[in-house]
């Protein structure tokens, strides 16, 4: 008798214990309430910024008005000769710039659109993180775009209006698309972000005074939480969580089109569109988990929204996602590899083996070798500093890759006496003044919005809970919707 | 009924359970559906309330907008070549080639959808909308509140049974800047 009250208090224990473990490792099993809640992520927005932010707000305003507005000026007063484009090589880093960004950018709609709608849980807490990057490396594509073309004022010329000569723009080019496509992308996406955005904001508008006070009031449009405005919200959301995925698709496919749809040799291939999305993909979660490392890091509160089991699941679909990457990589040059056209066997030995074939291993090693290497163990992909390395060198590895596709393999054509390689200039200053301005609007942004969109936070944890089944104890979660 | 005929009143519940109870037994007591609103800080389901389901326009819209993203893309890829003054024919390629035009409709379909389902949004929703409201901040907060439309005679009644049923708080609803 003794013995199984023993054992039944020992049972008893060990499960409490048990309970206690999950909710250390899962932020759905660990709630709090709301109003806590609330008060800690206004906390995180509201605290004083330490001398440190002021410090590095400095440095990014000083490279954003060196790099992107006096270097860009200067492009302007004196021409694009002083980028570095030039026969045979006339997209330049620009482009690569602008591949990258775009690529950036899609981390926050896979994150939030594609896990939405498969109902992945882990998601919920850096969603609006992820977003925000989208937002904000569009804004950084756009302006790459914009400096690549030069005449700058002339951009409107691209607009679909009637001129007083009666041209309407071509829009069955490849570069019309890119203006559809993007600009389609960037309203969908800030609309995307702005939507779950809204009771957020309204509950920041409860909480605050002064100028604070009225800027959430206007933002939070009047948002009460009636019914009707959540349902409004709730269908709007499923649409545009189901419709933004193909338009993401759709902007990275028509990207790679710039470049496939001209028979070049590195160029002309039909893998390029998924081969470019997969690659976007790789480089956007490995920067979400370089933001997140960061906000958990530095931001006051967000130990307790961000925890490993996030770096974990974020580090498994980075390794999924590198294997895809390999995969795509592998089709694209194994199929050029075997055509044996004479000019892209030229190409192909240039990557490797030509001045710029450190890139080229570079890219393999930090897109391949590095990720596979690490993210396999569940212990150093849930170590926030490791993961977010692996996060940086992925997108070195994406930038490289791109600037060997773009100014690299345009070095090689067939005309061997136009073959130059391409030097950048001005470009330097340009994409550096894009990453400060990128960060610096995510540091104001991390000061005037809710990073973490509590409601999605409550909503899960409602529907999480721990069941036995026989002696296990598991993590089950309810359909709420 | 007359505007001075009827009081709002507007309940605080700590939870959605007693919230649930509460909208079932003042519907027993003769409220309708339609005189009660409810107000929370997360996306609460109308089956979780035993609620009748919300009408919204938001889907009706977004297809509105695809059909008119559809027809821009359909003017500026079909149309606006016939429009130059001297339409450029190019040897054997077709005037208005097809895969290039997909391109142009899909891309200008979804930004007609998605620009006017958030349209939408604000259309069915009323925003932005800065007048006085009926609220309770404590809502963001996780609370549950009910809006009820009464007569003015049974105030008490619903009063009393508002408290019956768990609500913290029952007051007449004031409307206040947000």
């Amino acid at each position: 008798m003794a013995y199984e009250k023993k054992h039944a208090e020992h049972a008893h224990a060990a499960h409490a214990h048990g309970e206690e473990h999950f909710r250390e490792k899962h932020l759905m099993l660990d709630p709090l309430p709301r109003g806590q809640m609330n008060d800690m992520v206004m906390e995180s927005m509201m605290e004083k910024p330490t001398w440190k932010f002021w410090v590095v707000i400095a440095i990014l305003s000083a490279i954003v008005a060196y790099g992107l507005v006096y270097s860009w000026a200067k492009m302007i007063a004196e021409g694009l000769g002083i980028a570095g484009v030039n026969r045979p090589a006339y997209w330049g880093i620009f482009l690569v710039n602008t591949v990258f960004w775009i690529g950036i950018s899609h981390a926050g709609t896979f994150i939030s659109a594609i896990l939405r709608v498969f109902k992945a849980e882990f998601r919920r807490p850096f969603t609006r993180a992820a977003e925000l990057m989208t937002t904000f490396g569009l804004v950084q594509a756009g302006f790459s775009i914009f400096m690549h073309m030069g005449r700058v004022w002339l951009s409107y010329w691209l607009m679909p209006y009637p001129n007083q000569r009666m041209l309407w723009p071509n829009l069955h080019s490849p570069l019309t698309w890119d203006l559809l496509a993007i600009t389609t992308y960037l309203l969908s996406s800030t609309m995307y972000l702005f939507l779950p955005l809204i009771p957020d904001l309204a509950m920041a508008r409860d909480r605050s005074t002064g100028w604070r006070k009225n800027f959430y009031k206007i933002l939070a449009l009047g948002f009460r939480g009636t019914e009707g405005e959540w349902t409004h919200l709730r269908n709007a959301m499923n649409i545009f969580a189901f419709a933004i995925i193909p338009v993401m698709f759709s902007v990275h496919t028509i990207v790679s089109w710039d470049f496939a749809a001209a028979t070049r040799p590195g160029w002309s291939s039909t893998i390029f569109g998924p081969y470019f999305v997969v690659g976007a993909l790789h480089s956007g979660m490995g920067a979400v988990i370089v933001v997140l490392a960061v906000i958990r890091a530095t931001m006051k509160h967000m130990k307790y929204f961000i925890r490993a089991e996030h770096f974990d699941a974020i580090g498994k679909l980075m390794l999924i996602i590198s294997m895809a990457w390999a995969y795509f990589f592998f089709n694209d040059y194994m199929v050029q590899w075997y055509g044996g056209d004479k000019w892209t066997k030229q190409l192909l030995h240039f990557h490797e083996a030509g001045p710029m074939g450190w890139m080229w291993f570079a890219m393999l090693i930090f897109n391949i070798v590095i990720p596979w290497a690490i993210l396999w163990n569940p212990k150093w992909r849930s170590t926030p500093w490791l993961v977010s390395i692996v996060g940086i060198l992925i997108n070195v590895g994406m930038w490289f890759e791109r600037y060997i596709i773009i100014p690299v393999s345009l070095t090689i054509n067939r005309m061997p006496f136009t073959w130059r390689l391409y030097k950048p200039g001005v470009e330097i200053p340009l994409g550096l003044g894009t990453l400060a301005f990128f960060i610096l609007l995510y540091m104001i942004a991390s000061k005037l919005i809710p990073l973490i969109p509590v409601w999605e936070v409550q909503e899960g944890q409602m529907a999480h809970e721990l069941k036995k089944f026989g002696r296990e104890t598991v993590v089950t979660v309810s359909e709420l919707e | 009924m007359t505007e001075s005929n009827v009081v709002d009143l507007l309940a605080v519940f700590p939870d959605l359970e007693p919230a649930a109870n509460a909208i079932e037994h003042l519907r027993s007591i003769g409220v309708h559906d339609d005189c009660m609103n409810v107000i929370s800080g997360i996306p609460v389901t109308e089956a979780m309330l035993g609620r009748p389901s919300q009408w919204t326009n938001v889907p009706r819209i977004a297809m509105g907008g695809a059909a008119l993203g559809f027809g821009a893309g359909f003017f500026l890829a079909y149309i606006t070549p016939y429009l130059y003054p001297y339409p450029i024919q190019l040897s054997t390629q077709s005037f208005i080639p097809g895969p290039p035009t997909v391109v142009v409709l899909f891309e200008l379909t979804m930004l007609g959808m998605l620009l006017s389902t958030f349209l939408g949004v604000f259309l069915d929703s009323f925003f932005p909308n800065y007048r006085p409201m009926k609220y309770v901040p404590e809502v963001s907060d996780g609370k549950i509140a009910i809006l009820v439309e009464c007569p003015h005679v049974e105030e008490k009644k619903v009063t009393d049974a508002l408290k019956k049923m768990g609500a913290e708080s029952v007051n007449p609803a004031e409307a206040q800047h947000l």
